[in-house]
């Protein structure tokens, strides 16, 4: 029982820790923050109270030595200095090593935490804090049982008991079981009937006891109403009375400060729980397409009702099993500050951190995956793309470097921005480095986005040397191919000398999505809505004046399009019109022709299986309601790829990273090499 | 019908504890993660509050203080769970109509005590 707990408070001490963390480099930059400071005593004061209740005694004792240190903080007793805010985060980082311990995962050195706990003293002058030990608590400080006696317990509760929530009845109940109990009661206060307040107490009880308890057991019943009332205890061999409590007026403390940090509701649930969730609606929405299906077919109006319903429910199921599990970015967002701040000492830069679109939602899943890369891409920002501060004052910039972290919706997508404002990509080193490790040829013609694209290379680094920082053995292609593993993309924009921003597009889930069903022949496709703008007819005439390009008018507007049947290679007879469906990508709108565009709908995604793993236009299939199965496109790639396709006709050598890939395997370049 | 304890606190295992052994006893347990939180889930019946001091938005002093200006809420029992190291707090909670108080660290029998010689 208590394991699950133990659990629970296992991870509500981690996101605590990540919140003090943040409180704390918030500190650094604001000291004396009320706010901040109120933030960061919560957390130490909710770890310290829930370890000692779950068993966590040495840390709810060492948050203990913390927790007072901030008490005063925020009293203003003491200010925070940078040793103090250094300290703190070693300190936390220390409650980690520890609730690690407890998870049977590591050992956490006893002498570090004392360590900590006499610099904490030497820091603030305080003398080492009572411990938090285990306090005995009203209930159980009862005492021995002796020979069985008689009290005389006289009760006179105040007359505002009863609006504080005591109930006389109940104690008395709780005296009974303590033995054999007597009670008279006293009316002599009451009022008259019409002077009477109904919600006063008026009465009082005179109670004789036989109890094998002593006189603590009895008085700890009434510890709650005993600074209320009068009450005498006493043993009915003496006789002298004395009234034994009186009420003791209260003293207001320090106001409380008060922290704006918005715990959100909520309850926790196992991720497998979810995921099992995801699949059964998943499976429903497939039967719900099956049944919309078979009712048209019927025709027949109360099935295509009932149908019409359960598409209704299952797409509010769907989108709201969706949103379960969506979580904003920003505890994945704010760990990065404590990378930031830990590179700069490291690597002796000065660098700012700036969040932007943390509230942004992602699935779980994606989001637990993009960590990795996004460590990565801010490593390599400070380590190769930020200067140091005298570089940086001689390109007349500030010596602060600024690394701009973004996140923010765009359609089915989310687009991750990684931007730093240090040197940016020197193009001509990356071709000469690409020329050196004999990627390319020494003279081949290659545009700014191709020469980017060789940073994605297999063991390409522009880096001299390996650093404690980046050179870990883990190149951007690793960083590529992780996002891909999410069916998003990564692109590269720099700025040589001013900066370089890495874009990360993702997207929003990976179970299912509204898409668009069209066919072409008897083959169907799904795109995703979100990309589709509109559908417009293309007519044999459009074709006829556009004189052989594969360019339509829309209203004005030069759209290029993509014969879809065409580009797969289908053959069918071609219909008399056929539409164009036109969509946004990251390379402006594109229309994909098709015979006909079905309608709308939602998309459970089916991988491929490993066979297909490689094929970069599909991102997976899905199966209609009628058992066929529609491959579901990915625009963003399929017109990447037509554009290298026509590129490639025209220019002698393109380069896609794809080449590099089985480049490497059949030149053995080394994988663990320096990397960007 | 079933008693309803609303348990206030911002840590959830805390609440989670509080909620387990109370919903083991047979009551029916609703959570609130601060006082604003709880004030807003009084709006439906509940026979015993019992709430955290140290809480963000709205702490436990505020939120029992909002209780007893409800005319609505007349003489609901409140009971604080505070540390030893808040005599001053305890006090104050008392003062602002607090029924009774609960020691951290606590376990679930002494907290279904406590809930029974408030709510029978």
């Amino acid at each position: 029982m208590i394991d699950k707990y133990r659990q629970a408070f296992d991870e509500e001490a981690r996101e605590l820790l990540t919140g003090l963390e943040s409180a704390l480099l918030e500190l650094d930059e604001k000291r004396d923050d009320g706010e901040v400071l109120g933030r960061a005593f919560r957390a130490l004061h909710t770890i310290k109270g829930s370890g000692a209740m779950f068993g966590f005694d040495q840390i709810a004792g060492f948050a203990h030595n913390l927790e007072a240190v901030f008490d005063r903080l925020r009293g203003g007793q003491l200010s925070a200095t940078s040793d103090l805010i250094a300290l703190s985060l070693a300190a936390g980082d220390q409650i980690k090593f520890m609730l690690d311990e407890a998870a049977g995962n590591g050992a956490a050195d006893p002498a570090r935490t004392a360590g900590i706990v006499a610099e904490l003293h030497r820091l603030t002058g305080m003398a080492e804090p009572a411990a938090a030990a285990a306090p005995p608590s009203p209930a159980a400080s009862g005492s021995t049982a002796g020979p069985a006696a008689d009290w005389r317990i006289r009760f006179r509760p105040g007359p505002d008991v009863l609006l504080n929530g005591t109930n006389p009845l109940l104690l008395i109940r709780e005296l009974r079981q303590l033995g054999e109990l007597g009670v008279t009661v006293d009316t002599a206060a009451l009022p008259p009937l019409s002077q009477l307040d109904a919600e006063r107490c008026y009465l009082a009880w005179d109670m004789v006891l036989r109890t094998a308890a002593g006189r603590e057991a009895i008085r700890d019943v009434f510890i709650f109403v005993e600074d209320d009332c009068q009450l005498s205890i006493e043993p009915l061999a003496a006789q002298p009375a004395e009234p034994d409590a009186t009420a003791g007026p209260a003293k207001p403390n320090a106001a409380e400060a008060r922290g704006a940090a918005a715990a959100a509701s909520s309850i926790r649930v196992s991720a497998d729980k979810l995921d099992q969730l995801v699949n059964l609606v998943g499976e429903l929405v497939a039967v719900q397409a099956r049944l919309g299906e078979t009712a048209l077919r019927r025709d027949d109006p109360e099935i295509l009702e009932i149908s019409e319903a359960v598409e209704r429910l299952t797409c509010a199921l769907r989108e709201n099993s969706m949103s379960i599990r969506m979580l904003p970015l920003r505890p994945t967002f704010e760990r990065f500050r404590r990378l930031v701040h830990d590179l700069s000492v490291e690597l002796h830069k000065e660098v700012e951190l700036s969040i932007e679109g943390a509230d942004t939602e992602l699935d779980k899943t994606v989001i637990d995956q993009l960590n990795d890369p996004l460590v990565h891409l801010i490593r390599n920002s400070m380590d190769h793309g930020i200067e140091t501060p005298d570089a940086r004052r001689r390109a007349g910039k500030p010596p602060v470097g600024t690394i701009h972290l973004s996140a923010q919706h765009s359609g089915a997508n989310v687009l991750i921005r990684v931007s730093d404002d240090g040197r940016g990509l020197d193009a001509e080193a990356v071709r000469a480095r690409a020329v050196e490790k004999g990627l390319i040829a020494g003279s081949a013609p290659l545009s700014e986005s191709e020469v980017l694209a060789l940073i994605l290379a297999p063991g390409f680094s522009t880096a001299r040397q390996v650093t404690g920082v980046s050179g870990r053995g883990v190149g951007m292609d690793v960083v590529e191919r992780s996002i891909e593993a999410l069916r998003g993309s990564l692109e590269m924009a720099s700025r040589p000398g001013a900066g370089l921003t890495v874009t990360l597009r993702l997207p929003l889930t990976l179970a299912i999505i509204d898409g668009l069903l069209v066919r072409v022949g008897e083959a169907y496709f799904v795109l995703p809505l979100a990309n589709s703008l509109e559908c417009v007819e293309l007519t044999r005439e459009d074709i006829r004046d556009a004189h052989g390009k594969h360019i339509a008018n829309v209203r004005g507007d030069l759209v290029p399009y993509i014969r879809l049947a065409e580009y797969f290679g289908i053959q069918r007879a071609p219909p008399e019109r056929e539409q164009i469906m036109v969509v946004e990508t990251d390379h402006g709108h594109y229309g994909f022709v098709v015979d006909q565009v079905i309608g709308d709908h939602q998309t459970v995604i089916k991988s491929l299986g490993r066979l297909y793993r490689n094929v970069q236009l599909v991102s997976g299939a899905t199966i209609l309601g009628d058992g066929t199965v529609a491959l579901i496109l990915d625009p963003h790639r399929l017109v990447q790829n037509a554009i290298q396709t026509v590129g490639q006709a025209s220019a002698c050598r393109t380069i896609s990273n794809r080449h590099f890939r089985s480049f490497k395997k059949e030149n053995r370049i080394d994988g663990t090499q320096v990397k960007p | 019908m079933s008693k309803i304890i609303l348990t206030v606190d911002d840590s959830a295992s805390v609440r989670q504890m509080v909620k387990f052994t109370l919903s083991d006893a047979g009551y029916t347990v609703v959570e609130a993660i601060d006082g604003q939180d709880a004030l807003a889930k009084l709006a439906s019946p509940v026979n015993l509050v019992i709430t955290d001091l140290n809480m963000p938005n709205l702490d436990g002093i505020g939120l029992i203080r909002g209780v007893r200006a409800n005319a609505a809420l007349k003489g609901i029992p409140i009971l604080m769970l505070t540390t030893e190291s808040q005599e001053s707090r305890k006090r104050e909670g008392k003062a602002a109509g607090a029924t009774g108080w609960i020691v951290k660290p606590f376990t679930p029998q002494q907290i279904l005590a406590v809930v029974k010689r408030v709510l029978g």
